[in-house]
């Protein structure tokens, strides 16, 4: 390469580069405004999304809360809700009556994403919500929507009178209750025992009526997705405190033994059928009941909530009895909680 | 040799004159329409967080309205009360009434409170009293040491007990024990001509005996409020008879901006939302 070339070369190359340079400052303008513009419709999407996400977070928490609390009310629980939490928090506010409290709740929602993990979205919404304690009504010993119950005659006993006395628990040697409710007729074969205050009732308005008596949420305590102690399986009662009255379900048909002897609310999700070596001290919740029934019940039992019992005559060849203070530490375990409507309000 | 060659020519002269005019030309141009991208995309970035503003500002005051809560449900004004705090009657006696207030007094924004509402827990109707905050404020009494007595749990949280009086004038009866009682404001939504950008539409909003303040500007022609009472359809205006039974809004807050030079055009933002009201049944 001669010099003239070389200068030629050095001189072509200079122009080019003052063009590159202006291009690429052209370039470096739009994609900076660009970038901008999107970043700020991004940032504002995003938050306004986050917000809305936790709002409905918020209100998801608490709906759950209130749906799925039974027994006690905790003080505080938290839930992962979508891409959120909720915090719950309550307060007992008052106390209507000795059965009926009135409690405040409170859910407080974060959602946080990868890009804004310092400041995540935060709603808090609130309520009033009634807490219905031991709301189930004793009625009878044994409430069954069968045609006709019997004590039956080979050492049957169904007995309404409270076996508990005052010393036994607070609530003790309450007032004695019916024996045997069923639609149409009641009664004792011979060697049978049917007893209590009257020894029975007939309720000829059938299902519908003696269900609507009771104040049992039925519908909510036998869906197998409602979370409750013991699923399934008998609790370990070694391990829980003796005075504790669990709730304890079992889906389908059921045919308990001894080693399904315990307390607290037995809840059956189809039908039950007891082995004469069962026994239970509290609450039994029964879809149905079988026709020839065995076992020992300390408590109360309620059967045929599915419907009106398969079985039109139930014939009771174990024993029930009327225990004020299973029942009522039993009943305290079925306590909820009910939103007061028109109270849901989102705190700024 | 040498000198001829590293000079220039004046037919090179104008070839890279008009060449550099071409480039020039080129990247101006380049930038001319960088620039009007960026004043469109602005435009539009700004009629987006208007309507959004707007939107957002009404959403959070209307998801919240109660049963009752509508007072004018037109076309361009939208007048709703809407809770400011709810509270739980936890203890009465002969002459206090005494709730529970979450958050406290301290937390309480009372300026803009219009009123007091009781809950009919048995229909679900509010009673809507015109009140101050000043005129229902008792600053005295004990209010956590008697709720306390009532059962109220109180730990950690006295502040949020709180004495309210004259109820009993405002109601002509005194509420009881678990009663609910609601703290309202009365806003004013109001769709009318934009005072901070003219030519176009502004939404204000007011509460109960202050003047509307522009909440957000830029609000197309089309702008406007529509009420569903049950069903799916949606109408401009609604009769007094039927305001309790609204149970959604929808807000159509298509927004505009006008180009600031000939050569652009308008950026309108077709934009609306239907609010929901989650407490009226």
């Amino acid at each position: 390469m001669n010099r003239a070339d070389r200068v030629d070369t050095g001189r072509r190359g200079g122009f080019v580069l003052a063009l590159v340079v202006m291009m690429l400052f052209a370039i470096s303008v739009a994609a900076a405004t660009g970038y901008l513009v999107v970043n700020s419709e991004f940032d504002m999407a995003r938050g306004a999304d986050e917000g809305a996400e936790a709002l409905a977070v918020a209100r998801a928490g608490l709906h759950r809360f209130v749906a799925e609390q039974i027994g006690v009310v905790g003080d505080s629980v938290s839930y992962a809700v979508g891409g959120g939490v909720a915090m719950i928090t309550t307060r007992k506010i008052a106390s209507q009556d000795s059965i009926t409290d009135l409690y405040y709740v409170r859910s407080e929602a974060t959602v946080s994403s990868p890009f804004t993990p310092s400041s995540p979205a935060r709603r808090v919404v609130g309520a009033y919500a009634w807490h219905h304690r031991r709301p189930l009504r004793h009625w009878a010993a044994a409430m069954i929507t069968a045609t006709a119950v019997y004590a039956q005659n080979s050492g049957g006993l169904i007995d309404g009178n409270d076996q508990n006395s005052a010393l036994d628990c607070p609530g003790g040697n309450a007032t004695d209750i019916t024996g045997a409710i069923a639609r149409t007729t009641t009664g004792q074969q011979s060697g049978g025992v049917l007893a209590g205050s009257p020894t029975g009732k007939q309720w000829s308005g059938g299902f519908a009526q003696m269900y609507d008596s009771v104040g049992l949420r039925w519908d909510v305590l036998s869906d197998p997705t409602f979370p409750v102690d013991f699923e399934g399986t008998p609790p370990s009662w070694a391990s829980l405190p003796s005075d504790s009255f669990p709730v304890s379900r079992v889906n389908g048909y059921f045919n308990p033994g001894s080693s399904w002897n315990g307390r607290g609310v037995l809840i059956v999700n189809g039908e039950l059928d007891a082995g004469s070596s069962w026994s239970w001290n509290g609450i039994v919740l029964a879809g149905s009941v079988d026709d020839i029934h065995e076992g020992t019940i300390r408590g109360m039992l309620i059967g045929g909530l599915d419907g009106t019992n398969p079985y039109s005559t139930v014939y009771w060849r174990g024993s029930i009895r009327y225990y004020s203070c299973y029942v009522y530490e039993a009943n305290e375990s079925l306590s909820y909680l009910e939103l007061l409507s028109d109270t849901e309000f989102e705190i700024f | 040799m040498v000198a001829r060659s590293a000079g220039f020519t004046l037919i090179e002269t104008i070839i890279a004159l008009v060449l550099s005019s071409i480039v020039i030309m080129l990247v101006s141009t380049t930038f001319l329409v960088q620039t009007q991208y960026y004043s469109a995309q602005t435009l539009r970035a700004q009629a987006h967080d208007n309507a959004r503003t707007a939107t957002e500002r009404m959403a959070g005051e209307l998801r919240s309205v109660m049963d009752e809560g509508f007072v004018v449900a037109g076309r361009r004004t939208l007048t709703v009360r809407s809770p400011v705090r709810l509270f739980a009657v936890c203890d009465v006696t002969s002459t206090n009434v005494y709730v529970h207030n979450e958050g406290g007094e301290t937390g309480l924004y009372n300026a803009e409170i219009a009123g007091v509402a009781w809950l009919n827990q048995s229909t679900g109707d509010w009673d809507y009293r015109t009140a101050t905050w000043a005129y229902m404020d008792g600053t005295t009494g004990t209010p956590a040491p008697s709720c306390a007595v009532s059962g109220a749990d109180t730990t950690w949280a006295t502040g949020e007990f709180h004495r309210v009086r004259r109820l009993g004038l405002l109601y002509g009866t005194f509420p009881i024990e678990g009663d609910i009682l609601m703290l309202y404001r009365e806003t004013t939504f109001k769709i009318q001509t934009s005072v901070l950008e003219p030519g176009t539409l502004g939404l204000f909003r007011g509460t109960y005996g202050q003047p509307l303040v522009e909440l957000a500007t830029g609000m197309d022609s089309t702008a406007q409020f529509q009420y569903r009472t049950g069903g799916t359809t949606y109408a401009d205006t609604i009769t007094s008879a039927n305001l309790s039974s609204i149970d959604a809004v929808r807000f159509v807050a298509d927004a505009r901006k006008r180009a600031e030079s000939g050569g652009q055009r308008d950026v309108t933002y077709g934009w609306s939302v239907n609010m929901v009201l989650r407490n009226v049944p």
